[in-house]
């Protein structure tokens, strides 16, 4: 395994970068080259122990953790996708399509190890507004596993307003690709750093679901979901996020508009511009890939054909374009590849798209990968 | 002669009542009551040849000339039927002539009658009195008694594409079950035998979207029986002997045979988390019933207590208890309640009845509800009242929460299942059942406790199969073979 070490300043760097994207003016912003950073590879054949040392090491390569959340408040967008009871086969849904609770608590063991001061870890479940604890709960999952794994461990439904107030407005750099800003819990503007922690695996309507993807659960479906208000968000959310793949209905007035009306109606059109819109609007400090067992074929049981895999793979790095180009490759495809084009059959690519807004680049030439080189950890997908 | 508990019974309809029936103005079709005279004569009882079904219920009447008519066609019937050791019971419509009817039913042989309504008459001859599901007289209900106006159980038949559900407003397929019902009458006529009396919905042909198996094992599964009963075209098929009905009809007893062969399972008593009280009758008997049916969809484990009997007994293993009606509880019942949050429980209801100068603070922003700190325990107060029967059961499910859930099912699509005890607590028993025309596959068990494996015991099956149990903390996870209509897992293991 090749192991790559750099400097806390570089890795900083490499963060200030993105943050900075966020930040700069969008003339300025479009005009700058997309980050490169360093995207860290590991092997790790189960979730057992070796997942909390693999991870370290892991982090370590990119510089440590604690630079990055010292003192800081957390949040970490889980990717707990469909509903909690639906599995491939008899395979609990971390051994599939969910993020695996042991990464999970890994993760957030790490980041109390290096110091933050609180963490919160967020999901929007769907169609529901109940406690993340409950929902954890019906998939087995055991929440004060992760309360134990640091101190100030929080959890939050981010489908709807939540324990905030007031929704918190983020608008897109540049002016969007699909909207011009979106509507999100407050969760996601109230901290310091957001981690998206993500699985490896296909996508039906966008090639791809790593941790650009899992960032489209970020938006509530009070104001974005099918039976959402047409004036003001809804109390609670009802039904998926539908509209977003297929326009049919606009998101309730009060959140910031489309910024073509007319623009096509084609689900691999729309999915990839408003993922690409969100992490350019919410930038992602620390991106997460739990690649060790897995699916292919789609992003849940749902998919077909699917089968249940074990690449034995995990994935950071800083930045959410570099981290995907590297967990593409790893899949066995090409991050320069465009609609027609494996994964991208029948959609455009979200890492060209976010590439374009500047938030990161997906040319493996300019991203360092470290620990296990891409060719040693290549899990072919399609011939899985 | 008494009332048998032990009876399957079955709708037998046959004879010149349906014929010539006095309350309609058409005839039947030619083809129909070609089957209502060939079910009426002696070789049709060669249908029930090897099954457990040994009780028939026939349309029985006296004072017009076609109740002569009846009583002389089934004549036969009834006397081939008592050498083959099979029960007839009589039904008689409401308003005529009741003491000539049942006079002509002990007459001819017959081992009871079903009446519609109490009679003022005391009757020396066993009585089952018939009443509608939402009016039943509890107090006054026989021995054997039956309802009306239940569910036939399945996909709600007006939400399906084909053999696709559409899902409701739960997210989760609709479906249509008397579970709860039953587990009411468990409580509101404790000891008694409740047969659900329900027709299959109507059908142009044999492709029926609905199963009879399932029918039986909605019913048995929760401590009932379902008269069988089946469609014109089915028992048209089935005379004619055609493969397809006769499948059908093996499987249906089958599946009845299935129940027969354990009858210890009725011992069984369901053990909740949840008690669920409220006097279920009157204005309450909507919202009350409705919640029953969505806690159950819910698999949520409850146990029903009617509320003037209510904390009557100790509740061991209850964490919480849901007070639905407006109406408040005794001095007596109240004290009870607060012991039991005191101790720990939860009380949730529409009105806070605690301790004064208590206040309240809210759960959760998704959950409308005050909470108010007793001791060791909570009352949930419901801000706006129990106005949606939806609403409250998954609120009730939030509040008392998921990690006292007792069972779970994995892939459940259109399953249900429902977790019973024997009575030394040593086997708990859960009976999975699968409301889809189409099989269930690759659902998985999941029960609060460790268990190495559990025993499979399927309809058909003479043996059951043993099923190695995986660890799934804190409790244990079993991946079950396809489910076409049921099954039950016996797991040996210590009580909750």
């Amino acid at each position: 395994m090749t192991m790559t070490h750099c400097s806390r300043r570089k890795f900083l760097g490499a963060i200030g970068a993105t943050a900075g994207v966020w930040l700069g003016r969008p003339t300025m912003f479009l005009a700058r080259p997309a980050p490169a950073g360093r995207v860290a590879v590991g092997m790790c054949p189960e979730y057992g122990p070796e997942v909390l040392t693999t991870m370290g090491t892991m982090f370590d390569q990119l510089g440590g953790l604690e630079r990055l959340v010292r003192g800081k408040t957390v949040a970490i967008k889980l990717n707990l996708t469909g509903d909690a009871f639906t599995r491939l086969g008899y395979a609990p849904a971390g051994l599939t399509h969910w993020v695996h609770p042991n990464v999970v608590g890994a993760t957030v063991h790490l980041l109390a190890k290096a110091g933050a001061y609180r963490i919160r870890l967020l999901e929007s479940p769907i169609s529901s507004a109940e406690p993340l604890e409950e929902f954890m709960l019906q998939a087995n999952w055991e929440p004060k596993d992760f309360l134990s794994a640091g101190s100030r461990v929080e959890f939050e439904n981010t489908n709807y307003l939540g324990f905030g107030k007031k929704y918190s407005r983020f608008m897109v750099p540049g002016g969007g690709l699909m909207f011009k800003g979106y509507d999100l819990n407050h969760s996601y503007e109230d901290c310091d750093v957001f981690v998206s922690l993500a699985k490896l695996k296909e996508h039906l309507t966008a090639g791809v679901t790593l941790t650009m993807k899992n960032c489209f659960g970020i938006t509530p479906c009070t104001i974005y979901g099918d039976g959402s208000p047409e004036d003001e968000p809804g109390r609670v959310p009802m039904g998926g996020r539908g509209p977003f793949h297929a326009g049919n209905r606009l998101p309730s007035k009060s959140a910031p508009p489309l910024v073509d009306r007319s623009g096509s109606k084609e689900g691999g059109y729309r999915v990839p511009r408003v993922v690409a819109d969100l992490v350019a609007a919410r930038p992602v400090h620390l991106a997460i890939i739990d690649g060790i067992h897995t699916m292919t074929g789609g992003e849940g049981p749902w998919a077909n054909p699917r089968r249940h895999v074990q690449p034995g793979l995990l994935i950071a790095g800083t930045n959410c374009v570099n981290t995907d180009a590297v967990g593409m490759a790893l899949m066995g495809f090409d991050p320069m590849a465009d609609r027609g084009t494996p994964p991208f059959e029948t959609s455009d690519s979200t890492l060209r798209l976010a590439e374009q807004l500047g938030v990161g680049t997906r040319d493996l030439r300019q991203i360092e990968v470290v620990g296990t080189p891409i060719s040693k950890g290549r899990f072919d997908f399609r011939s899985a | 002669m008494n009332l048998d508990p032990k009876w399957v019974p079955m709708n037998w309809p046959c004879g010149p009542l349906l014929w010539i029936p006095r309350d309609k103005p058409s005839f039947p079709d030619t083809a129909r009551r070609e089957t209502l005279e060939a079910w009426s004569q002696p070789a049709a009882l060669d249908l029930l040849k090897g099954t457990p079904v040994n009780c028939l219920v026939v349309d029985w009447a006296d004072g017009m000339p076609e109740d002569s008519a009846q009583q002389q066609t089934l004549s036969p019937l009834l006397e081939a039927g008592r050498r083959r050791e099979i029960d007839f019971v009589g039904k008689v419509a409401a308003g005529e002539g009741t003491a000539a009817a049942v006079e002509s039913a002990r007459a001819a042989g017959l081992s009871a009658v079903m009446l519609k309504e109490p009679s003022s008459h005391s009757f020396d001859f066993p009585v089952i009195l018939s009443f509608p599901r939402d009016k039943v007289a509890w107090q006054s209900a026989t021995q054997i008694f039956t309802s009306t106006g239940n569910e036939w159980p399945g996909l709600k038949l007006d939400t399906m594409k084909g053999d696709t559900a559409i899902a409701g407003p739960t997210g989760v397929p609709w479906v249509n079950s008397n579970a709860w019902f039953s587990l009411l009458s468990n409580e509101l006529a404790p000891g008694k035998t409740r047969w659900l009396d329900f027709d299959p919905p109507d059908a142009p042909n044999l492709a029926h979207p609905a199963t009879y198996p399932l029918a039986v094992a909605d019913s048995q599964a929760y401590g009932s029986r379902w008269i069988i009963s089946l469609d014109d075209n089915f028992r048209t098929a089935l005379l004619k002997g055609n493969p397809q009905a006769t499948s059908v009809w093996r499987q249906t007893c089958e599946t009845v045979t299935f129940f027969e062969s354990h009858r210890e399972w009725e011992g069984f008593q369901p053990q909740g988390i949840l008690a669920v009280i409220s006097d279920f009758r009157g204005d309450n008997a909507f919202l009350s019933g409705e919640v029953l049916n969505l806690l159950n969809r819910r698999k949520i484990q409850f146990q029903v207590m009617e509320r003037s009997r209510a904390l009557s007994t100790s509740t061991p293993g209850l964490k919480a208890m849901l007070w639905l009606d407006k109406d408040a509880p005794t001095a007596g019942q109240l004290a009870k309640l607060l012991a039991f949050v005191r101790q720990g429980g939860l009380l949730i209801a529409t009105g806070y009845w605690g301790p004064s100068g208590v206040m309240p603070k809210n759960r959760d922003p998704s959950l409308d509800y005050k909470m108010y700190n007793v001791g060791q325990g909570q009352i949930a107060v419901c801000v706006e009242g129990f106005q949606d029967p939806y609403q409250v059961a998954g609120d009730t499910h939030l509040l008392v929460s998921r990690r006292n859930d007792l069972v779970r099912l994995y892939n459940p699509d259109t399953t249900n299942c429902h977790l019973s005890f024997d009575p030394d607590h040593k086997r708990r028993l859960v009976q999975i059942l699968n409301y889809s025309p189409s099989a269930a596959n690759f659902v998985t068990l999941w029960v609060n406790d460790r268990a190495k494996s559990a025993r499979l015991w399927s309809p058909g099956a003479r043996d059951s199969i043993s099923i190695p149990g995986v660890p799934a903390s804190p409790g244990t996870e079993f991946g079950l073979p396809t489910i076409a209509v049921n099954c039950a897992l016996e797991v040996e293991g210590p009580n909750p």
